[in-house]
This record gives C-alpha cells, structure tokens and sequence, in this order.
C-alpha cells in the first residue's frame, strides 16, 4: 500500500537516473578540462606523446558528455 | 455559454500563469551562469527563454499529473480551477514583490487543491496523488539535487584542483553555456507541463475532452510560448537572491549545481513527477556551495527561503479556497470569475508600479 502511494519504482529510477546523469557528466566534462590543461602544460615542457594522450582523454570525455546529454534528451521524448 | 466564457478566462488565467512562473522563475535557470561570469544577463535570459519554449514539446508525463492525478476531474468545475490559478498567481506576486524563490509548481498545486476542497471537500483531492506524485518528490528532489551537486563539485575539485586556475573557469564558464542550456530545457519542460496539465484539466472539467485525453496541441504551444516570454521578462529581484545571496559560486560550482538540478528535474520530469524546479535549482546551488566549504552558504538567507517554501502549499491553497468563495457570491456564472480577474489585474499593476516607484527594476529588459 505505501509502496501503491509512494511510486518507489519510479522514485529510485529518478534517483538512479540523477545522480549517474548529474555525476557522471559532471565527472567526464571535469575530465575533458584536466585534457586540456594536461595537454598545455605537457606540450610546454616538450612532452608531445604525454600531451597527445591529455588530449586523447580529454576529447574522450567531452564525447561522452555529448553522447550522455544527447541520450538524455531522446529518452525524455520517448 | 456561460460555461464557455468561463473556460476561455480559465485558460487565458492559466496561460498568465505560465507567464508569471516564467517570470518568477528566470532566475532560478538564470543566477548561476550570470553570477559566475559564463554569461551576460541578456543573454543567458534569451538562452533560458528560447530552451524554455523547446523544453515545453519533449514530453507531457508531467501534464498528465497534473490534469489526472491530484484532483478528481469528474466533479472539478472551470470556476475551481480558475479560483486554483488565482491563488498560484498570488502566491507567486507576494513571492516576488518580497524577492522570495518559492515554489511556483506547489503555489498551483496548493491553489487547485485548496479551490477544491472549498468547493467540492476533501473527496475531490486524490490523496495518492498528492502524496506520491507531489509531497514525497517535492521532498526528496531538492536533497537529491544537494547531495549530487554537493557530490559533483566534490569531483570537480579533485579532477581539476592541480590544473591552472584560468584554463578550469574558462572550461567551467563554456560547459555552463551548455549546463544552463539543459536547465532552461529541463524547466520548461517540467513547468510549461503543469500549466498544459491545468488547462486539459479545465477543458476535461468543461467537458470538451475526455477524461483521459492528453493536452492539445494549440495547449502544448501556448503554454510553450507564455512561459518562454515570461522567462524573457523575468524578475532581477530574484536572480540577486538566488545567485549571490545564497552562496557566491566559482564557474565549477556553478557548473555541478546547474547539472544537477537539470539532471533531477528531467529524471523527474520522465516519471511525471510535478516538481517545484525553484527547489531544485536552489537544493543544487547550496550543494555545489557546501560542497566545497560548507560555511560558505549563508544558512540564514536558505532559511528565509525554506521559509517561503513551507507556506506556499498551505497559503495558495488558502487564497484559491478564498477566491472560490468569493466567485461563489455572485452564482456560478462568469460574473464572479470577471470580477476576480478585474481585481487581480489592478492589484499586479498596482504592485508593479509601486515597484517602480521604489526604483527597483521590474524585468530584465528594464534592468
């Protein structure tokens, strides 16, 4: 019955959804900015393998952000 | 006939009242970006507009909610509804003339409940309803939201805390464009939703739908467009509130709070839960601000603000409980509703100019 009043399915998937979607994107884009002041800091002490994998990491997670925003909104339009 | 006329100052009610919670709420979407320097105000008030216009078409969970699940349509006439909406707008004037943030979702839902239980008693209010799709979410949303903001910052902080200060605020700033973005989006689509979900309901109450019809679409796009052009219009009052007075944010900070409550107010929205989007952007502003030094939100002014929200439910609810009476005086024809909506627009133009007079800008256009 409290179960009935209080949706909890639906309470935890909002839950669930939250906090991966608001932590996770925050996370990734976090990551994307480390790349790119990776990248800089790496290239300015000659390193072009390190900086070019700050590079690749950060261009990873800004993709994933991308991906992760784009899902979320087809998934509120279904 | 009389029914009719009814039905059109119901909607064109409702629609004023998508305008004032677009108004109300446009520093809710808007604080944080302008207060940590991602954008400038016009801006970032164009932005929130033209996503709170997209955000109204992606979805109509909310507006079911809204027209199905917290009052009984079947013995709900236009009048309570209107009486409903009175007391929303109100709520929301009183709110903002005091520069409070409260809750323009519960002030509608209070408004609706409180004209129903004067008109029809307490049989008319779908407990189950109000309980688990409205309480409980209006509840757990704003601590969600503090504890994934407070949580996300947390991170951001580890992530970047050894990189250079001007390249993190300038990516926060740009990823703000994109996070402000999706809170604009997540606002309107949840609470353009609730004014669709008002004015099915007074259309099902008039009759011209059936009980389980979804809003129109000539509904989904007025409530689109009145609450976009509310955001454009909406209070600077407000916005110092909200994107100062409670903490004063760096560009991170402001990123995880804008990304958490868009994350919790989408996720919500999905499941048809009506949230007051006021709380939830304000449960992540103070997460990302004791996240990272919990001194560094000012307890008194949140308390102000939970203050507001604790009345919100019971004293809409009270104001659309008094407006039914009132219409009641005059029969149940459109009278009493003319004479309500008469009255209530002198006293918002009263309201504003005396607003003016005091110096204080109205809108953001003439901020």
């Amino acid at each position: 019955m409290i179960a009935t009043v209080v949706h909890t399915d639906e309470l935890l998937k909002t839950v669930a959804a939250a906090v991966v979607a608001g932590i996770g994107v925050t996370f990734a884009f976090s990551l994307s900015i480390w790349g790119v002041g990776q990248f800089a800091e790496l290239s300015r002490n000659e390193r072009p393998v390190a900086a070019a994998g700050a590079a690749v990491i950060g261009a990873l997670a800004l993709a994933f952000v991308a991906a992760a925003v784009i899902t979320g909104i087809i998934v509120m339009t279904r | 006939m009389d029914s009719d006329i009814i039905l059109v100052i119901v909607v064109g009610t409702a629609l004023a009242f998508d305008f004032t919670n677009g108004f109300h709420d446009t520093a809710n979407v808007v604080a944080t970006s302008i207060s940590t320097g991602a954008a400038r105000p016009q801006v970032a008030i164009g932005f929130a507009a033209l996503f709170n216009f997209v955000g109204a078409f992606i979805s109509i969970s909310v507006a079911a909610t809204v027209a199905k699940d917290v009052v009984d349509a079947e013995v709900i006439t236009p009048t309570i509804v209107f009486a409903g909406l009175i007391g929303a707008i109100a709520w929301n004037l009183i709110t903002w003339y005091f520069g409070l943030p409260s809750s323009s979702s519960h002030a509608l839902i209070g408004g609706v409940v409180g004209s129903a239980v004067a008109a029809v008693g307490f049989d008319a209010v779908l407990a189950d309803g109000v309980v688990g799709k409205v309480l409980i979410p209006a509840v757990v949303a704003p601590l969600l939201a503090f504890l994934v903001a407070g949580a996300a910052i947390g991170i951001s902080y580890r992530v970047v805390g050894k990189q250079r200060p001007g390249i993190v605020t300038r990516g926060y700033r740009y990823g703000q464009i994109v996070s402000g973005g999706l809170l604009a989006l997540a606002h309107g689509t949840n609470d353009a939703q609730k004014t669709m979900g008002i004015i099915t309901l007074a259309l099902i109450a008039n009759g011209s739908l059936g009980v389980e019809a979804d809003p129109p679409f000539w509904v989904i796009a007025s409530s689109a467009a009145a609450i976009a052009l509310g955001t454009y219009s909406g209070g600077w009052r407000i916005i110092k509130t909200t994107g100062t007075r409670i903490i004063k944010m760096d560009a991170a900070q402001g990123f995880s709070a804008q990304g958490a409550g868009a994350a919790v107010i989408l996720a919500s929205t999905h499941y048809g839960f009506p949230l007051s989007t006021t709380h939830v952007i304000n449960g992540g502003v103070m997460g990302a601000g004791a996240g990272k030094r919990l001194s560094a939100v000012r307890w008194g002014v949140a308390g102000n603000i939970f203050v507001a929200w604790l009345l919100t439910l019971p004293a809409a609810a009270a104001i659309g409980a008094l407006t039914y009476g009132f219409t009641r005086i005059f029969g149940t024809g459109p009278l009493g509703p003319i004479l309500v909506t008469l009255m209530a627009l002198s006293l918002i133009v009263a309201a504003f100019a005396r607003r003016a007079q005091q110096g204080a800008p109205v809108t953001a256009a003439g901020g």
